[in-house]
Parts: C-alpha cells; sequence; structure tokens
C-alpha cells in the first residue's frame, strides 16, 4: 500500500478522497492554487503545497508544478479526483514516466476512450451497441433516404461541422424525409459552410444510464449496477438516483455484463463508467466511457455498499478487487442533488462570495460531501459546485422523502444556490411518477430553460 | 476560523486528525516507490522562462508551447523539418580539418566540438526534396563554434552552390551564424567573398538562391550570402545583423529600443521578403521554388490554354457594349470612392497561392505597394498593386495609396526579378499619385519612378497593366509601361488631378468639375487617344456586390492577353512596348 498519495484536485471531491486516505493510514498531500488557500481540502490534508495562482492552467492543470510537488514531497501516487488532469493521457503518461502511480487507467486507455470515434469503434467491435448510424458524410437527400431505411426510422440528421441544433432534424417517416435532410443541409451550408451531414436512429425520450465498473490490474472487473442521470440542465446533470426504476434485474444482468465485456475489450483497469442511452422499448447503446471517478459516485457507494475511492487506492496499489460479482447486491434507493452557486432565476449565473452561515441536514441515510464551511468565500474561479446531498432509503419511496426532508433544512446564506430548483425536481409529482427522460427538465421546468439554446 | 481550530486540534492529537502515527506502519514500504523526475523530461523556456516539457518542444518543431518562442535547432533536426522523408543526401560529410593561420589550440577546440555534436562542422550540405522539389540544401548548425565561418564552412557552401549551378538547380541556405571564424583571421574574411561570387553564378544562370535567416546571423555571414537571396526569409524574432548589438551599444553609448535588428525589423527596413513560421517553411519554400523555375514557367506560358472555358464572341460581343453614360466627374469620384474594391480584392478572386514579397532590400517596406507571386490558371505570374486601405487604420498603413520611393523600388525589384525568371508581370494601379512628402524627397522619388520607367521597358515577359481606380500621374505610370493598358471603365488616369489642373490653369481648384470633363481622363476618352487597349466594363459601379462578375470579365480579358502574348520571344515583347511608348 502507498505511504503518501497527492490529491491533484480541490472542493469536495479532494475532501473526500483525503477523508479516504485518512482512514486508511495513508498521508494525504493536498495541492492548492493561489485562491484556495483557506479551502478545505488545503487545510485537512497532511501536507499541502501551493502549486500557482488562481486561474485552473497556470495551477491545478499544470502538469509540471503538480509532478514537481509530487516529487518534492515523495508521494508515490497521485489521485487526480474529476475535472482538471483526470482524464488527462499525457499527464497519466508523464506520471507513469516519473515512477508515480497514476490512480485511474492507464494513459493508452485514457486516449483511446477520449476519442469518440474510437471509443465507439472498438465498443461495436467488442460486440457493445452502438446507436447504428451512417459512418461516411452524406451530401444527397435519395442516397441518404436509403441509408434512413437501413437504419429505421425514427432518424436524426445531423450536420458533421454542427452543434447547438442547428443543421439538425428528425424525421419520423420516410415521409418528410427528403425535405428535413435538405432543410438540415440548408442550415449546415449557411451555418458552418459545410454540407455534409450523417444520419443516426432517433432515440426519443432516452434515458441517460450509466454503469459504474471496476477492475484491478489482474483482470477481475466487476459492475456495481446503474445510476439514471436522465435529469439534465443542457447537458449538466443535477440530479441522479440509483438504482433506475425502470430496469428490472434481467436488464441490469443484460446491461451490466455488456459493461464489464466493454471494461474487458480494452483491458481497463480502476473505476471507470459506460454511459448508455436507454430507449424507450428498452434497447441501450453504447455513448462513451469515462475514465475516472465520477460526481454521483456516492449515489452507487449507498446502494452497493462499496467504497469506491478507498477501492481506487487498492486497485492502484496492486491489490485484488476486494468483492466480487457474486458479492454485489443492489440494495435500497439512494438519490443525489447537486447543490451549485447559481442563480436559477438569471439562468444559472454562477455566484462567487461569502458563505455566511451554513446549516446542513442530517440523520439516518443522509451524506453530504461538500468543502463549504461557514465563512468560507467561494472563488470565482472554479466549478460552482458546492455540495452533494445524499440520501438512502429502503425504496425509491423512501428515498424520496428522505430528499425532501433534507432538502427543506438545507440553509447556505450569503450567496446564491439552486436549492429551490433541486426542491422543486424532487417534489414534482413527474419526477415522483418516474416519467424521466432527458428532456425531463425542458419538459417539466421551461421556466428554468428560458434563454437556453441547446435545448 | 475553521483552520485555526483543526489546525490545533491536529497539534493535540496526532491520530484525530492527521495520519502521522499510522504512517510509520506503512513506512516500511517506503523507499520502494520513490518518484523520480527523468533528466531532460522538462525544460526551462529561455524566452518566457515557464516549464515545458521537452518532448512537446520537439512536436512544436522547436518552438515553446507556451509562448511560441523560436529555440534554435540543430542542422540534422530541421532536414527533418524541412525535407521530404530520407530524400537528404549529404555532400562533403567528412572535409579534413584545416588551420590556415596554425591557430594555436584552433585543431583540440574543433576535435571536441566534433566530437561532442557529432558534427564534422558548422554547416552541412546536400541534395533534398522539399514537397517534391528537388534542391541544394545548406543548413548552419548554432552550436558548433557559434557556426562561425571559416574555411570549412565557406568551402562547404561554395561546393554546394557550385554544384547547384552544375546541376541547375535551386539552392536553399540556412543561416545562422555569429559571424567570421577569429581563428582563420583573414582567410575567414575571404569566404565572404568566396561565397558571394558563387551566388553571382548561379543567379546569372537565371537559378533561384532562397536564404533563410535563424537567430542569429550576424557579422560576415549577414554580409555575405545570407543577404544575396533571390528570395530572403526570416524565422519570426531572429537576430539578423551585421554589427551585434553589444557592438553597437558600446560604440554609440545607447541602449538599443526594443526589437532592434529582430527579423520584424528587418521586414520594416526592406531586407526580408517575407517571416515565415517553421510550420509553414515546407510549404512556402516549395511553393517558391516552382513559382522560379523558369523552363516550367516558359512551358506553362507557351502551352497556356486561352480558351478555356470561354465563349469568344460572347466575349468579343460583351466588350463592344456601350458602357453607362456618366459625366468625367462623376467618374472621378467613382475611382475615388472607399468603397471601390482595392487590389487586393481583385488580386484574391482572381489568383491563386498569392505569395506576397515585401520590401525594397534598400531603406523600407511600403505599405501602398503590394507585390508577389501568384498563379494564375496553373501560370505563375507576379502581381504588382497599389493598395488603398479600406478604413483610417489601414489607409494609414497603405498611406492612402500613395507610394513612396521604397515602393516603387520594391515594385521594380520584383518586376527584375520576373524578368529573370521568365514570369509574366501583371499591375494593378490605383493611386492618387507618388507621396509628394519630405521623406519621398531625402529617398529620391523622381528617381524612384523613372528608374521603374528605364527598367520596365527591358523587362522580357509580357506585361499587363490594369487602372482599377485613379490613375495619378507619374506615380501611375510607374506600373504602366506595358505591352498593353487597361482601364475599368470608371477609373480615371491623368497627368494630374482634376483639382490639381484646375489650380494650375484656372487658378480656382474648385473647377476642378469643369477640368475634369476637358483632361481627357475617362477610359473611353483614353482608348480613343490611344493610350490604353482596353476597357473593362462596369455594368453598375465597382463594388463588393458585382466584383465576382467584374472580376470573371477581367478573367477572361487577361486570359485572352496571355493567348495573344504566349508565342511572343522576348525581343518581339520588348520592342513592341518601345514602339508602343514611341508612338506618342
Amino acid at each position: 500500500m502507498f505511504g503518501k498519495v497527492l490529491i491533484a484536485n480541490r472542493g469536495e471531491i479532494a475532501v473526500r478522497i483525503i477523508r479516504a486516505l485518512r482512514e486508511m493510514g495513508i498521508r494525504s498531500v493536498a495541492v492548492y492554487s493561489e485562491a484556495d488557500r483557506d479551502s478545505l481540502h488545503t487545510i485537512l490534508a497532511d501536507e499541502a503545497i501551493c502549486i500557482g495562482p488562481a486561474n485552473s492552467s497556470e495551477s491545478y492543470l499544470n502538469m509540471s508544478a503538480i509532478i514537481s510537488a509530487a516529487a518534492a514531497v515523495k508521494a508515490e501516487a497521485i489521485h487526480p479526483g474529476f475535472g482538471f488532469l483526470s482524464e488527462n493521457a499525457k499527464f497519466a503518461d508523464l506520471c507513469r514516466q516519473c515512477n508515480i502511480k497514476f490512480i485511474g487507467p492507464s494513459p493508452e486507455i485514457i486516449d483511446k476512450m477520449g476519442n469518440k470515434s474510437e471509443a465507439r469503434n472498438t465498443m461495436a467491435a467488442a460486440g457493445v451497441p452502438v446507436i447504428p448510424g451512417t459512418k461516411e458524410a452524406l451530401y444527397d437527400a435519395d442516397k441518404a433516404l436509403l441509408q434512413a431505411k437501413n437504419i429505421g426510422f425514427p432518424v436524426i440528421i445531423k450536420a458533421s461541422a454542427g452543434g447547438g441544433g442547428r443543421g439538425m432534424r428528425v424525421a419520423e417517416s420516410e415521409d418528410g424525409f427528403k425535405e428535413a435532410f435538405n432543410a438540415a443541409q440548408l442550415e449546415a451550408e449557411k451555418g458552418f459552410g459545410d454540407n455534409s451531414m450523417y444520419i443516426e436512429k432517433y432515440i426519443k425520450k432516452p434515458r441517460h444510464i450509466e454503469f459504474q465498473i471496476m477492475a484491478d490490474s489482474f483482470g477481475n472487473v466487476v459492475h456495481l449496477g446503474e445510476r439514471d442521470c436522465s435529469i439534465q440542465r443542457r447537458h449538466q446533470k443535477v440530479l441522479e438516483e440509483s438504482p433506475c426504476d425502470v430496469i428490472s434485474p434481467e436488464l441490469r444482468e443484460r446491461m451490466g455484463e455488456t459493461a464489464v465485456k466493454a471494461a474487458k475489450a480494452v483491458g481497463y483497469e480502476n473505476a471507470g463508467t459506460i454511459e448508455f442511452l436507454l430507449d424507450e422499448d428498452k434497447s441501450f447503446y453504447f455513448m462513451e466511457m469515462n475514465t475516472r471517478i465520477q460526481v454521483e459516485h456516492p449515489v452507487t457507494e449507498f446502494v452497493s455498499g462499496v467504497d469506491l475511492i478507498k477501492e481506487q487506492i487498492r486497485v492502484a496499489a496492486g491489490e485484488k478487487l476486494s468483492v466480487k460479482p457474486e458479492d454485489i447486491k443492489i440494495k435500497g434507493h439512494a438519490i443525489e442533488c447537486r447543490i451549485n452557486a447559481e442563480n436559477p432565476a438569471k439562468n444559472f449565473r454562477p455566484c462567487p462570495g461569502k458563505i455566511t452561515d451554513i446549516h446542513l441536514p442530517g440523520g439516518n441515510g443522509v451524506r453530504i460531501d461538500s468543502h463549504i464551511y461557514s465563512d468560507y468565500s467561494v472563488p470565482p474561479n472554479y466549478d460552482s459546485m458546492l455540495l452533494k446531498l445524499i440520501v438512502y432509503g429502503k425504496d425509491r419511496k423512501e428515498a424520496i422523502a428522505k430528499m425532501r426532508s433534507a432538502l427543506g433544512e438545507l440553509v447556505i446564506e450569503g450567496i446564491d444556490t439552486n436549492i429551490d430548483f433541486e426542491y422543486d425536481i424532487i417534489n414534482s409529482k413527474a419526477f415522483e411518477d418516474g416519467d424521466i427522460s432527458t428532456d425531463f427538465i425542458p419538459k417539466y421546468f421551461p421556466e428554468y430553460v428560458k434563454g437556453a439554446k441547446n435545448l | 476560523m475553521l483552520r485555526d481550530i483543526l489546525e490545533k486540534r491536529k497539534g493535540k492529537s496526532k491520530d484525530v486528525l492527521s495520519t502521522a502515527a499510522t504512517v510509520s506502519a506503512a513506512s516500511g514500504n517506503e523507499g520502494k516507490n520513490i518518484p523520480e523526475i527523468p533528466d531532460n523530461m522538462w525544460k526551462k523556456c529561455n524566452f518566457c522562462g515557464k516549464p515545458i516539457l521537452t518532448e512537446d518542444v520537439r512536436k512544436n518543431l522547436y518552438r515553446c508551447p507556451r509562448c511560441g518562442g523560436y529555440f534554435r535547432v540543430h542542422a540534422y533536426r530541421r532536414v527533418e523539418i524541412l525535407c521530404d522523408e530520407g530524400s537528404f543526401e549529404e555532400w562533403d560529410k567528412d572535409m579534413p580539418f584545416v588551420n590556415p593561420l596554425d591557430f594555436p589550440g584552433y585543431k583540440a577546440k574543433t576535435e571536441a566540438t566534433r566530437e561532442k555534436f557529432k558534427l564534422n562542422e558548422a554547416v552541412i550540405s546536400g541534395l533534398c526534396r522539399i514537397n517534391g522539389e528537388a534542391a541544394v540544401l545548406c543548413v548552419c548548425d548554432g552550436r558548433f563554434i557559434m557556426s562561425s565561418m571559416g574555411h570549412n564552412v565557406g568551402e562547404k557552401i561554395t561546393r554546394a552552390i557550385e554544384k547547384a549551378t552544375e546541376m541547375r538547380l535551386p539552392i536553399v541556405i540556412y543561416c545562422c551564424s555569429g559571424g567570421a571564424r577569429m581563428q582563420e583571421g583573414i582567410i575567414s574574411l575571404m569566404q565572404m567573398a568566396k561565397t558571394a561570387q558563387a551566388i553571382k553564378r548561379h543567379h546569372d544562370a537565371g537559378l533561384l538562391y532562397i536564404s533563410v535567416l535563424t537567430n542569429p546571423t550576424t557579422g560576415g555571414v549577414t554580409a555575405s550570402f545570407a543577404m544575396l537571396g533571390d528570395v530572403i526569409l526570416a524565422e519570426p524574432k531572429a537576430l539578423i545583423g551585421f554589427a551585434g548589438p553589444r557592438v553597437i551599444e558600446q560604440t554609440i553609448r545607447q541602449k538599443l529600443p526594443e526589437g532592434f535588428q529582430k527579423s520584424e525589423f528587418l521586414l520594416k527596413h526592406g531586407f526580408v521578403d517575407a517571416i515565415v513560421g517553421r510550420e509553414e517553411q515546407r510549404e512556402v519554400i516549395s511553393r517558391l521554388i516552382k513559382m522560379h523555375d523558369r523552363d516550367e514557367i516558359e512551358k506553362a506560358l507557351k502551352s497556356f490554354n486561352a480558351k478555356k472555358d470561354v465563349n469568344e464572341a460572347e466575349r468579343t460581343a460583351d466588350e463592344a457594349k456601350p458602357g453607362a453614360e456618366l459625366t468625367a466627374w462623376e467618374r472621378v469620384n467613382l475611382s475615388r470612392d472607399p468603397k471601390r474594391p482595392t487590389a487586393k480584392d481583385y488580386i484574391d478572386i482572381l489568383f491563386d497561392d498569392f505569395t506576397e514579397l515585401h520590401g525594397d532590400r534598400c531603406f523600407g517596406d511600403d505599405g501602398a505597394v503590394i507585390g508577389g507571386t501568384a498563379y494564375f490558371h496553373g501560370l505563375p505570374v507576379t502581381v504588382i498593386a497599389q493598395q488603398k486601405g479600406k478604413n483610417t487604420k489601414d489607409n494609414i498603413l497603405r498611406n492612402f495609396g500613395m507610394p513612396l520611393p521604397e515602393g516603387y523600388r520594391k515594385a521594380l525589384r520584383l518586376m527584375k526579378e520576373a524578368g529573370d525568371f521568365g514570369r509574366p508581370v501583371i499591375c494593378f494601379i490605383d493611386t492618387p499619385g507618388a507621396y509628394p512628402g519630405m521623406e519621398s524627397e531625402e529617398r529620391g522619388q523622381g528617381e524612384a519612378i523613372a528608374r521603374c520607367l528605364y527598367e520596365m521597358s527591358g523587362i522580357k515577359v509580357p506585361v499587363l497593366s490594369i487602372v482599377i481606380g485613379e490613375g495619378g500621374s507619374g506615380g501611375a505610370l510607374a506600373l504602366a509601361v506595358s505591352n498593353e493598358v487597361w482601364m475599368l471603365e470608371n477609373a480615371i488616369y491623368s497627368i494630374l488631378s482634376p483639382e490639381g489642373f484646375a489650380s494650375i490653369l484656372y487658378k480656382d481648384s474648385k473647377k476642378a468639375p469643369e477640368a475634369s470633363e476637358v483632361m481627357k481622363i475617362t477610359a473611353s476618352d483614353l482608348k480613343s487617344l490611344g493610350v490604353i487597349e482596353k476597357i473593362i466594363r462596369e455594368d453598375e459601379p465597382a463594388s463588393a456586390k458585382n466584383i465576382a462578375e467584374l472580376s470573371k470579365r477581367m478573367d477572361e480579358e487577361i486570359a485572352d492577353f496571355f493567348g495573344r502574348y504566349k508565342d511572343k520571344s522576348p525581343e518581339e515583347m520588348t520592342a513592341e512596348r518601345y514602339d508602343r511608348f514611341r508612338s506618342f
């Protein structure tokens, strides 16, 4: 086991990792920017090293400063957390060259999975279902129609150079396909000066389902069930839960096995997440693989009973997985709300500033992962997430009740937060009824997406 | 404060919030996995001072990935960057050491340097291909006694030039030098003449020499082969000068300004054709080689297909159509309209791969005149133009289209260069007149214009001039001693401005509108007078809206021009030009 680990991150995830290290009897080394002198991770770690100015490109993304810090304190491993350098293959490679264990997969895998089309091809080759679509650019409506028929309607027509919904059309059937194609192509031509198009199967009301996997260096891979992260605002997750109530044990088995197969196909090591789109008809398609620990990992920890951070550290130190597939029983229901320093009334504008007062809920099945405290000043330089509130109940109903209660008690004064927004979601009938898909927020909370162009 | 409370707690009991107590237990494993940063993994950028990954520097063509600063490149790395893989065939790899002055310690120093860098001398030479183009290449290496020029450097370069002349190949020299090799004294000085005369012979054989100045190029190298390129390119921010900055400062006892003797300074002062980033050098150099291949240009001209997709009857009929009914004064105003397309607008539409070349190699680079090489339907041509600005800022840079003497000297340099390599010349004229300022007189505006007329008459390639806006007097004529002169319908061409004419003859510049009517300055008047050969009709006054249509018309006419001139001998072309102006 390691004697000392450096955490190349900040905020709640750095605190989460420091706590795990402390429990394991491993010394922790925090790195911090000039703006984070009083951040909780800086205070809680056994050692703390300043690595640069507030701007993250000069500090938390500054590879030479972080590697030098690790070498200076003789840290044997670096935990990258999420964001920043966590999916940077070059950083992982530099760690390896400097005889520092990067707590995560190899640079080669990070690189492979970071390239969307390569990841897709790798997964398709391993027999993982991917969204059917055209591989080559299309220019002609007649030829495109033949392809669309092959894929099966409904299809979505997208501009190769596209983005932001422009040059994009959904065609429900053969009727009107050509018109839709030509209209999208015209938009693409005008908007991006590129009229090459491609077609994909259109998934109506999809759910964003991701499977947590954990792999050791001996080729053992387990999956720890799924998380439903469909509730998103502009592709940002707002609330996550586990398990997903429309996934039957048989489907979980099938999707989980696919995720394990995918991980084995690339020789994966450490924690990872396989993201799928789940269709209403329960077909599922690979979207991408995240090669890091994720923000929403605590919901999985609640329902599986596995401490993912500790498992990451153990596996990185060359130990075998502490759990076997047959040991893993998904039990109960967990929900996480992300509390951010942002103002929903002002298009979720970030609101840094000083926290004047704070009250945190507690009790049976309530967990808080956070780096904030009374009198703490939230710097404007980083992600606005303040706190993760995670609850655990025997079933979804109890978890919802617990989240309602906990959110009702949560007080953060001095800065604007999205607590009320989360409260509205958890109290909505649509959420309670489980009418969930990736368009949940625009559908049920249109007042919160005004001015949003991406939806 | 939370920090104070927790710090106190850490101090009190080691195992409450600190893992220090448990570490000793785990320390049995310590030492097994000591992190160690390999040597040379990081470098410190000597421009911005930031740490940079050695690997990133290499991938970024030896430039700082953070600040973009240019590091020196070893000669063989330079070959890798520039040449097609495996194409470099080195010559004179093992030239024996010479010590002409029997300088004590020189042999030992040279041998040690040879051993240390695995280099025979401060320059390597050989044959290579650059994007498929065969060329002779010399590359200086600054690590070898500061790439100073002694006998062997001079000898390797001279042999390479001579071989290039013999093989009828262009030569590219990447210059880098501290100057003369002190240990070789006067023999080192002689290398300057030796290399320069070899380049003269190479040039006289109609062959191209591209000199690329890298950091630093100073002393005797600058004062010989480095500054003799037909085309002189420089890497950004390279120190280039004859006397080193320290010598200058000590002599004049003044601090030199920021940027003095840097590439950008030389560009501004007219000594560098272009500053080319390392990532573009292969592309730019190979393109320039193609643009200077006499035989290929001749072939392209002879086989030029003028009638590609032009309906000849339509074109002729089009030309005969009557233009708009406008007064001369209205046309004067149209010719000066700030919204009228400028030369660069036409160049961008009519030509491909316009490669701008700067400077008069004498004093400066004039913004009012632009020039360079380009393709016209695959035929290499030289394009020279008077360029007006589009807005106030641009107009200050372009001096409102009024060239200074250095503008004419640049035009002249590029025309002569075109003549030397057999490349046809197309000029676009758009100037209120040559700039009437003090500096113009100090630097000989009259001489510069006169020299243009004089030299232009003898250029042995087809020359075409098109007046696109204002054709102001001698300032316009300097680019119009051509085989044919054409005008856009609403362009004017005159002895001086109507305002000037009115103030001389009527003693009142406000009578310019009346003057314009009697001066015969419109395209149709000038065609009747035989001053121009062709009018390019403007259905509507030229603007951004109809420039495409107007350019198409120009394109067809220019193609027709080359069709008419492609088979003429150089003597015929100069004789026709002579007769054209002899008739006035």
